[in-house]
């Protein structure tokens, strides 16, 4: 099957006031139509700075330097224009956001930053078109007031409610590609788990592939085909979900199902010491990648 | 009751408070500085006896407290008495110089916002890079002088040095205008007189830029502090990640939330040029409230001293409203406070 996207050897520094950091050692993943993967590692291991730049958001910083391979639905990222890519963004791959509330502008109305998502993809959409298609998004995330929705300042709605907001725009232009960068952490546990068996049961539907960012394992098992674990800018084990949990083989990858995930459900474990074998090379389980 | 109204109402409401201390407070101090005002009128060679008689008339020889309930009588039936200096009713004066102070603060006002703003918005898109550089040295200079020493400053370089823009006045002794509003610009264009316009247009630019000149800098500044706060907000990250374009995000998306505390703050600085008007307008000879308040104070004219503070509180206070109303209009979170009343 073929690839939404493949990174291949992505290296990341940062220049800084004390010289240069490197961050991403040199990352290599694949994401194939219609696949949900999960990229699991603990906090500052370099997960969200991937997605920035898949997105080439990070790329506009002048203090970044990114080296690699970036692919995307078969074309070369990098030799698209700053342009093109821009024009990807929110029509082709498009993103969900930890808090869905501090996400959305809190001085618009829900209706008048649909209309501008919409209008990524159909610049001369009417208000009145823009409504209606909202209106239908909002169904498939079992929202069905849709007026008073649209009507509505984020700050009027529940943290759940702007998360299904948030699917239904993060969908709405048929990507083909969705990060989801810890989706919903910031909601409780159980709003939490509806809206990811929701956002799951739609991308199922539209066969969206899914690059979903976590440190919750428990919740991985459940939403990823298969898992890319990352230590401190490192791959260090992938594998299809089920054969990542059942024979984890990298010491990091079994210290991180050994560590207890916090029960306030952004669960981060906390790993205490600091293992040499933690640096052992990438582990492949065996179907992974012909 | 909508929440807008409600505030609306209260503010109002602690308005006229303020109205009524602050004319207590000017009538105090105004009565209690040295000074005879009947004397100071009559000039030294009016007798005792005619100084007596309209120290009696403007009720001088009674209490304080007396005095101000004769002064709030005929507040109520608006009349602010007579000015010792004119002559005149002080509200016909009031008249006859606002307009002037009026056009200019407003004229600035609108530089202040106009400019100010997309410098901000300017400034915070491109953080970092030249443009940004620039606007802040430039928007640094603007607030690090007071805007009387801006007028001079401007007056010699573009009215004196380089004669672009004419050195004194509102309006060239060659144009007759029926007096409408009392704003020349408007009235010059009621009358149909384009030359006139483009005259008193030319007249009000310096002097109107130099007041505004630190409300620039301060407008700017303010924006771009916010804004670069607001360009760290989780709601623009999405913006961007959305692909909405950049010019987009900085005119719409970020510059909204950023308004919003940065108006109150423009709202002070715009009634401050209320009061830096009279050094700017004393500059430029502009024929405003700022000579009749100086000329009245000096000669102790106390109904014309009343009359000119209170006319400026005012105006303070309805800028403040303004700026209040505009708030509650700009921000969700206020116009919906109270649950189910929308
Ligand atoms: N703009 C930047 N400038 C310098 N360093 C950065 C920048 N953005 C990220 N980093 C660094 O890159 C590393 C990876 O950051 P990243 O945000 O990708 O972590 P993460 O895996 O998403 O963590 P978390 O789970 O906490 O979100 C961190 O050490 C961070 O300090
Ligand atoms: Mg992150």
């Amino acid at each position: 099957m073929r690839d939404v996207l493949r990174i291949e050897d992505l290296v990341l520094k940062f220049r800084g006031y004390t010289g240069v950091t490197e961050v991403l050692h040199g990352i290599s993943l694949n994401i194939r139509a219609g696949e949900r993967v999960a990229l699991v590692g603990e906090s500052g291991s370099g997960k969200s700075v991937t997605a920035r730049i898949v997105l080439g958001q990070l790329q506009e910083l002048r203090s970044a330097q990114v080296q690699g391979g970036l692919y995307f639905e078969e074309q070369d990222l990098n030799r698209l224009s700053r342009r093109q890519w821009h024009a990807l963004r929110g029509t082709h791959m498009s993103m969900i956001f930890q808090d869905p509330t501090s996400s959305l502008n809190p001085v618009f109305t829900i209706g008048v930053q649909f209309t501008e998502v919409l209008r990524r993809r159909d610049p001369k959409l009417s208000k009145e078109a823009a409504a209606k298609r909202a209106g239908e998004l909002l169904n498939s995330v079992s929202i069905h007031d849709h007026a008073r929705v649209l009507n509505a300042y984020p700050f009027q709605l529940s943290g759940g409610m702007n998360q299904r907001v948030a699917i239904a725009m993060a969908l709405a232009n048929h990507p083909s590609l969705l990060i989801a960068d810890e989706p919903g952490t910031a909601l409780d546990v159980t709003v939490q788990a509806q809206t990811l068996h929701l956002m799951h049961d739609l991308v199922e539907r539209t066969g969206t592939a899914v690059l979903f960012i976590s440190h919750n394992l428990g919740v991985v098992r459940e939403f990823a085909d298969r898992i890319y674990v990352i230590y401190r800018g490192r791959i260090v084990e992938q594998g299809p979900t089920q054969a990542v949990f059942e024979n984890p083989r990298h010491a990091y990858t079994r210290a991180l199902m050994a560590a207890v995930p916090r029960i306030t459900g952004g669960g981060v474990p906390e790993i205490q010491d600091m293992d040499g074998a933690f640096f052992d090379p990438l582990e492949v389980h065996g179907e992974d990648r012909p | 009751m909508t929440p807008v109204l409600r505030l609306l109402a209260r503010r109002l409401g602690i308005s006229l408070i303020v109205l009524v201390g602050v004319s207590m407070l000017i009538f105090g101090i105004a009565r209690v500085i040295p000074g005879d005002p009947a004397r100071i009128a009559l000039g030294p060679n009016a007798t005792a006896e005619q100084v007596d008689a309209l120290r009696e008339s403007l009720h001088l020889n009674e209490a304080i407290p007396v005095q101000y309930g004769y002064f709030v009588k005929d507040l109520l039936r608006g009349d602010l008495g007579t000015s010792l200096y004119t002559n005149r009713p002080v509200t016909q004066d009031i008249a006859q110089f606002l307009p002037a102070t009026l056009e200019l603060v407003l004229f600035a006002g609108i530089l202040m916002v106009g400019i100010g703003l997309p410098l901000g918005i300017w400034s915070a898109r491109y953080r970092g890079r030249w443009p940004d550089h620039v606007i802040r040295l430039v928007s640094l200079l603007g607030v690090s002088a007071p805007s009387f020493v801006w007028a001079v400053i401007l007056m010699l370089l573009f009215a004196f040095f380089l004669p672009i823009f004419p050195i004194a006045g509102r309006i060239s002794d060659i144009y007759e205008i029926e007096r409408v509003t009392g704003f020349l610009l408007i009235d010059t264009l009621l009358a149909g007189n384009l030359a006139a316009f483009r005259d008193a247009f030319w007249h009000i630019v310096l002097p109107a830029f130099a007041l505004a000149v630190s409300g620039i800098g301060q407008a700017a500044r303010l924006t771009r502090a916010n804004m670069v706060e607001t360009y760290d907000k989780p709601y623009i990250e999405m913006a961007q990640a959305y692909g909405f374009r950049a010019r987009r995000i900085a005119r719409k998306y970020a510059f909204k939330p950023s308004l919003i505390p940065s108006l109150t703050i423009i709202g002070l600085d715009f009634a401050a040029m209320l009061g830096n008007a009279f050094l700017v307008e004393a500059v430029f000879a502009w024929p405003g409230l700022s000579r009749y308040g100086v000329a009245v104070i000096l000669r102790k004219d106390l109904n014309a001293i009343i009359g000119t503070v209170l006319i400026i509180s005012a105006t303070f206070l309805i800028v403040n409203l303004i700026v209040d109303l505009l708030i509650a209009f700009l921000n969700p979170r206020i116009r919906y406070s109270q649950r189910g009343s929308s």
